[in-house]
């Protein structure tokens, strides 16, 4: 199975069209707006998933029960059975719309499990945690062992990425693919994400921007957790995104192993 | 330490907090800048150019550095950003 995170940008494609097998959007843009688009990928015959971007798991605000009632609102309407969110902070006690590091530490392996819990018990499911990028962090774990501290704890899911852990690697040498993976407990892990990232030298790091094609790495490293534990991906496309054509040429990619 | 390292990405000190790198710092306050100047531009296109460059990203930094926005939908900046202009304009009318 291979999904696509559909954008607002695709509304004029042809859904049919598209190569995919289930698409993925961030409730956050669907919650207060027209659904149209949404029912029309319904009718097309292929679920949708949700993906948020704002829960702020990692964050000191308190969770928002009214946000997640309208997320159930919004699964139940559209069938969702999957809703994820991203290991991470979107702030302090304020939200500032990105994603920002929770310190690899047990005290916020407490925290932040305790907080995944009360969103678990308000939405009456378990969720997956994205494993996020990082441009910097602190902590006396590895970034790993914290994510299965956490889940473990927590008794959620996994949105495992592997273009994430790829990005971290490049710019922190410390866990790379094969290991992080060895690590996890697989099955744990809902579907997978792969994407593009882009070098900015400005900072002299990579950044996780979405905005490129995947690279064959990460592509072989899904295709092989898919070939051996029929784990799903996904493709993310979300910024300079490119034609329908492209995109299905990506997704082929996803469902071919070229060392096959 | 949470504090120190929001007050550096709001760009309210220049201190790096202790154990966190200054390119990855650097890079969080930039991607926050980014984000709000993205979705302020897509509301009022022609304020950046009215401006003028130096003007408009003083004005977005200090947006950005009093923000205690709680709402789950980043499009609900443009209404935090019109009650941001109004208390600085009467905090300049005093």
């Amino acid at each position: 199975m291979t999904g696509l995170g559909y954008r607002g940008e695709m509304a004029g494609w042809d859904i049919s069209a598209i190569h995919a097998d289930f698409f993925e959007v961030a409730p956050e843009n669907w919650i207060r707006r027209d659904r149209t688009p949404l029912y029309k990928l319904l009718d097309s015959g292929r679920p949708v998933r949700l993906h948020g971007v704002s829960l702020s798991l990692g964050g000191q605000a308190p969770i928002q029960h009214d946000f997640l009632k309208a997320v159930r609102e919004l699964m139940i309407d559209i069938s969702a059975e999957y809703y994820s969110d991203h290991l991470a902070a979107s702030g302090d006690a304020h939200q500032l719309y990105d994603l920002f590091p929770i310190p690899f530490t047990e005290s916020e392996v407490i925290r932040v499990s305790d907080r995944i819990k009360e969103v678990q018990d308000v939405l009456g499911t378990r969720i997956a945690v994205e494993n996020t990028t990082y441009y910097t962090n602190t902590g006396d774990m590895s970034e790993v062992e914290f994510l299965m501290r956490v889940v473990e704890r927590a008794d959620c899911n996994i949105l495992l990425d592997i273009n994430n852990i790829a990005v971290n690697h490049k710019n922190h040498q410390q866990t790379d693919l094969h290991h992080f993976v060895t690590k996890l407990d697989l099955h744990r892990v809902t579907y997978m994400h792969v994407a593009g990232h882009e070098f900015d030298q400005r900072f002299n790091l990579y950044i996780d921007t979405h905005s490129r094609p995947v690279e064959a790495t990460t592509r072989e490293a899904a295709l092989r957790l898919h070939e051996l534990h029929n784990i799903p991906i996904l493709l993310e496309w979300d910024n300079d995104i490119p034609s329908m054509v492209t995109i299905n040429q990506e997704l082929s990619w996803l469902k071919t192993s070229t060392s096959t | 330490m949470a504090e120190d390292f929001y007050l550096y990405i709001r760009g309210a000190t220049e201190t790096i907090p202790p154990g966190y790198t200054e390119s990855g710092m650097r890079t969080y306050r930039h991607l926050v800048f980014l984000g709000a100047s993205q979705m302020i531009e897509a509301h009022f296109p022609e304020l950046r150019q009215q401006l003028g460059e130096p003007a408009w990203k003083a004005l977005l930094q200090a947006f950005i550095r009093q923000s205690a926005w709680t709402s789950h939908y980043y499009g609900d900046m443009k209404d935090e950003f019109l009650a941001f202009l109004a208390r600085e304009s009467d905090r300049e009318d005093t």
